[in-house]
C-alpha cells in the first residue's frame, strides 16, 4: 500500500489538520463540547422524567360522604357504584372511625374537646380520585355523576382549584416544548456548523488528487478521521461537563423532587453510556466530513 | 491493492490518440471545440497553437478525461473514454502527466512531497515516490538540495513550473499533456525544459504542448524539435 492511499498515512495527515493549530482547535472543541453537553443534559433529563406522571397534588380529587351511619347501608356497593363512572381512577374507603382517631391526633381539635364526641359524628367517606391529565370539565361531569350515586350524601370538590392547576400545567407544558424544540434545534446546528468549520476541505488540494488521478476514498480519509478526532474530543469534554453538572446539581434536584413529589431518578452516569456517546460524536464528525469532503469532490 | 488494466489487449496497436467529430459546448455559448477530428501516435511530439480562446486548454482537458466531450468521441489506445468507468479512468490519469494551466501546486505542502504526491497516488511507496521525485526534480533542473525541503509559496512563478513539470513527468508517463509549458521560463530553461521534453518524446513518450500564439513570452517556434508536428487551433476548430 502506498504512502497516501495508507490509513496510516490519513490519520497522520488527520492530526496535523487538527492539532496543527492548536488555538482554533482549542477553540472549537469548547464551543462543540458546550453544545453537546448541552444536549446531552436535556436527553438525560428527558431519560429521568420521562414518562411524566402528574404528582399526586396535581390530580383531581373528591371526597365522598356516604349517608346513614355505619352498617345501614352496603359499602362495598357504594364503592363499587363509585369505580363505574367514567374517568374515576381509584376509589379508597375512609372509615369513620378512623377519621375520629386521626382527628384525635390533632392537638387544636383536642383542644376545643372535638375528639370527647360520642357517637362518632363523622360520616363513612370515599377519597375518589380521577385519571390523569382530564380536562377541568370531564372531571365536573364526572363530579355529577357521582352525586347522583345511591347513598352518597355529598360531594365535596373544589373546581376553581383543579381548573387553576389545570391551565397551569398546559402553560408550563407548552412553554417546555416551545424553548426546549429551538434549543435542540439550534444545538444541533451549532455542533454541525462548528464540525463544519474544522472539517473545511481545501478544493485546491481535491483539484489536485482529482488531477492526479486519486481515489475519492483516498481524498476523503484525511478528512473523515480529522472530523472523527475532532468531535471524539469535543463529546469527551462534553461528557466530563455533563458529570460535573450532574454533580452539582444532583443534591438540589433530588430535594426538589422530593418536596413536589416529582418523579426522579437519581443515577450515576455509566461508563458505556460516555463511551456511546464519544463514539457516537466520533460517527457523526466522520459523516458531516465525508459529506463536505465528497460535496468539494463532485464540485 | 488490485490495479485494472484499463487498456485491452486487442487495443495496444492502435493510434494512442485520437478524436472524432469532437464538439464542446458550454450552456448557450459558441462552442469551444468544434468538429475536431484528430489522431495521434505514440511518440509524437505535437504542438498546439492557438490564440487565448481558441479551444487549447479545453482540448488539454478533454483528452485528460477531466471533462467529457459535448459530442464525438475521444479514444486513448482504442479506448472510448466516456465508456470508461469512473475508476477506469482514474487510473488511466495516473498514467498521464498533466500540466494544468497555472501550476495548481499545494502551497503548504514542500517541493518534494508535491512531486511525490503523482507518485504516492500511483500506489508507490513512500520511499519510492520521495526517490522519485528527486530524479524529476533535477531532470527539469531544479536544486533539490536548496528547495527541495521548500515550501511552493516560496518559489519563484518560473521554479513552480519547474515543480509542476517535475511532477508531470514523476510517474513516467505514456502521454504528457502540457498547457502553456514555458510562459514562465526564460529562454534558457525554456531550451532545456524542450529538451527534456524531446528526449520523453524520443523514448516513446506522446507529448501534447499547448501554446499561445503570438504571446508575449512565448518562445520562438525555432526551438521546439525539428520532428514537432504543429496544430493550429482558431475559434475552436482546427485550421488547415
Amino acid at each position: 500500500m502506498s504512502y497516501t492511499t495508507s490509513r496510516v498515512s490519513a490519520m497522520g495527515e488527520a492530526l496535523r489538520r487538527t492539532f496543527g493549530r492548536p488555538i482554533e482547535f482549542g477553540l472549537l472543541v469548547a464551543s462543540c463540547a458546550t453544545m453537546l453537553a448541552s444536549l446531552a443534559l436535556i436527553a438525560l433529563t428527558l431519560w429521568r422524567t420521562l414518562p411524566l406522571e402528574q404528582p399526586q397534588w396535581m390530580r383531581p380529587q373528591a371526597l365522598v360522604l356516604a349517608a346513614g351511619a355505619q352498617g345501614e347501608i352496603d359499602l362495598a356497593a357504594v364503592q363499587t357504584s363509585l369505580r363505574r363512572v367514567t374517568i374515576v381512577a381509584s376509589a379508597d374507603f375512609l372509615a369513620r372511625d378512623a377519621a375520629l382517631a386521626e382527628l384525635a391526633q390533632r392537638k387544636s381539635l383536642s383542644a376545643i374537646g372535638l375528639t370527647d364526641l360520642h357517637p362518632n359524628p363523622l360520616p363513612d367517606a370515599f377519597l375518589v380520585r380521577f385519571v390523569a391529565g382530564v380536562a377541568p370539565e370531564a372531571v365536573e361531569a364526572a363530579v355529577a355523576e357521582l352525586r347522583k350515586v345511591k347513598n352518597v350524601e355529598s360531594v365535596e370538590y373544589q373546581p376553581e382549584l383543579y381548573r387553576r392547576i389545570s391551565r397551569l400545567s398546559q402553560l408550563a407544558g407548552r412553554v417546555c416544548w416551545l424553548l426546549a424544540a429551538p434549543l435542540t434545534a439550534a444545538l444541533i446546528i451549532g455542533v454541525a456548523l462548528a464540525a463544519s468549520l474544522w472539517v473545511r476541505v481545501d478544493p485546491d488540494e481535491v483539484q489536485v488528487l482529482n488531477l492526479l488521478g486519486a481515489d475519492p476514498s483516498v481524498m476523503q480519509r484525511p478528512y473523515v478521521y480529522a472530523g472523527a478526532l475532532s468531535l471524539f474530543v469535543a463529546a469527551a469534554l462534553a461528557w466530563w461537563m455533563v458529570a460535573a453538572a450532574s454533580a452539582w446539581l444532583e443534591p438540589l434536584i433530588g430535594a426538589a423532587a422530593q418536596d413536589y413529589a416529582l418523579r426522579w431518578e437519581p443515577a450515576v452516569l455509566p461508563i458505556w453510556a460516555g463511551a456511546l456517546f464519544c463514539v457516537g460524536a466520533a460517527l457523526l464528525g466522520a459523516l458531516l466530513a465525508w459529506l463536505a469532503a465528497q460535496v468539494a469532490i463532485r464540485r | 491493492m488490485r490495479t485494472e488494466p484499463y487498456l485491452s489487449d486487442a487495443t495496444v496497436q492502435a493510434p494512442l490518440l485520437s478524436c472524432e467529430a469532437v464538439e464542446k459546448r458550454y450552456g448557450e455559448f459558441r462552442p469551444a471545440l468544434m468538429g475536431l477530428d484528430l489522431t495521434i501516435g505514440r511518440g509524437e511530439f505535437v504542438l498546439v497553437q492557438g490564440p487565448a480562446g481558441s479551444g487549447k486548454s479545453v482540448l488539454l482537458r478533454l483528452l485528460a478525461g477531466l471533462e467529457a466531450p459535448s459530442s464525438g468521441a475521444i479514444r486513448i489506445a482504442g479506448e472510448d473514454l466516456a465508456r470508461m468507468r469512473p475508476r477506469a479512468l482514474r487510473h488511466l490519469r495516473r498514467s498521464i502527466g498533466i500540466l494544468p494551466p497555472g501550476d495548481s501546486l499545494l502551497r503548504r505542502r514542500s517541493v518534494v512531497e508535491n512531486v511525490a504526491l503523482a507518485a504516492w497516488v500511483a500506489e508507490s511507496t513512500f520511499e519510492e515516490g520521495m526517490r522519485r521525485a528527486r530524479a524529476a526534480l533535477e531532470l527539469v533542473g531544479l536544486d533539490v538540495e536548496r528547495y527541495g525541503g521548500a515550501s511552493c509559496q516560496r518559489l519563484a512563478s518560473g521554479q513552480r513550473q519547474c515543480v509542476a513539470l517535475a511532477r508531470a513527468l514523476v510517474n513516467r508517463p505514456a502521454l504528457l499533456l502540457l498547457d502553456d509549458p514555458l510562459t514562465a521560463f526564460d529562454e534558457a530553461t525554456a531550451a532545456r525544459i524542450i529538451d527534456v521534453l524531446d528526449q520523453f518524446s524520443t523514448a516513446g513518450v506522446t507529448v501534447v504542448a499547448a501554446v499561445r500564439a503570438g504571446a508575449a513570452g512565448t518562445v520562438s517556434s525555432t526551438v521546439w524539435p525539428s520532428r514537432t508536428r504543429t496544430l493550429r487551433l482558431l475559434d475552436g476548430k482546427l485550421a488547415q
